[in-house]
């Protein structure tokens, strides 16, 4: 009996994990950045939308969130199109260069959250 | 990022199929909910073998029980497999290339050599204990080294994300 407990216990902690939000893991977000600029490039894919965005600095990556949720959020693609000027306010990965996470982006004066 | 990952994962990466999932709405999270799902069949009857493999159910006729519970397992070994190639096909070079994806595909070959050696040397001898014989130690080993390596397979797939 003791041993079922222990096994269901186990399964029990992974499936909360799996129900919990992920990848945020490799983002710095003890140092939030917003890049404001133009979008460059659009991939509104999944597991993830990313945009390139031409910063003041350099050239960001950023990556939104998953493509169904972009749409129930109302940032859908016409709304992250290429040419549109955005302003995302995020975490940089602390793996990949120039890449960002958003937390929430603005376009046309209106702000929609990605987490 | 995908600097380094193998040509035949970069091409799947890059497939017709892989762009079709990513750029279907639903393809991808259907995927993602199945693989979870198929999860739930699977462990729920290799528990049960596990278990017995353990000594637990001595009172039971083990031998239909385990045929059963593998027929289970089977089904969402499959659906798991299924799932998860959709879900790496989106993402194949880049998961190729992910360490805790590597370390969760050499555990999944080990678990199923595990099972693979209980078929080929044990599967006859267990079926044919009557009810309340004591399980065999190599029978217990094998429970447990299938509870280990699934387990940590399945906490591997999650980490994934984080990595």
């Amino acid at each position: 009996m003791t041993k079922i407990i222990v096994i269901t216990g186990a399964l029990a902690l992974i499936t909360c994990a799996a129900s919990a939000h992920h990848g945020w893991g490799s983002y710095d977000a003890a140092h939030p950045v917003t890049v404001n600029g133009p979008i460059l490039t659009l991939s509104f894919e999944n597991p993830h939308a990313t945009i390139t965005v031409r910063g003041n600095d350099k050239t960001w990556t950023v990556t939104l969130a998953p493509t169904s949720r972009m749409n129930s959020r109302g940032a859908t693609q016409n709304v992250v199109a290429v040419g549109n000027n955005i302003s995302a306010y995020g975490y940089p990965s602390t793996v990949a260069k120039d890449e960002m996470r958003a937390e929430r982006i603005t376009v046309d004066g209106k702000t929609y959250e990605m987490r | 990022m995908a600097g380094t990952a193998p040509a035949v994962f970069v091409a799947l990466e890059q497939s017709g199929f892989s762009a079709a999932i990513r750029q279907s709405l639903w393809a991808y999270p259907l995927a993602n909910i199945g693989h979870i799902v198929f999860l739930f069949v699977f462990a729920g009857a290799i528990a049960i073998m596990d278990i017995s493999l353990l000594g637990g159910f001595a009172a039971a006729d083990r031998g239909p029980v385990l045929a059963r519970a593998r027929m289970v397992a089977a089904t969402g070994l499959l659906g798991m497999a299924i799932t998860g190639f959709v879900l790496f096909s989106a993402e194949a070079g880049h998961l190729a290339e992910n360490p805790v994806f590597q370390l969760k595909i050499i555990l999944v070959a080990a678990g199923l050599l595990n099972a693979a050696a209980y078929e080929i040397w044990l599967r006859r001898r267990i079926s044919a204990l009557s009810s309340g014989a004591a399980m065999p130690a190599i029978a217990k080993i094998t429970g447990l080294l299938s509870i280990a390596i699934w387990i940590t397979v399945a906490a591997c797939g999650r980490g994934i994300a984080y990595f």
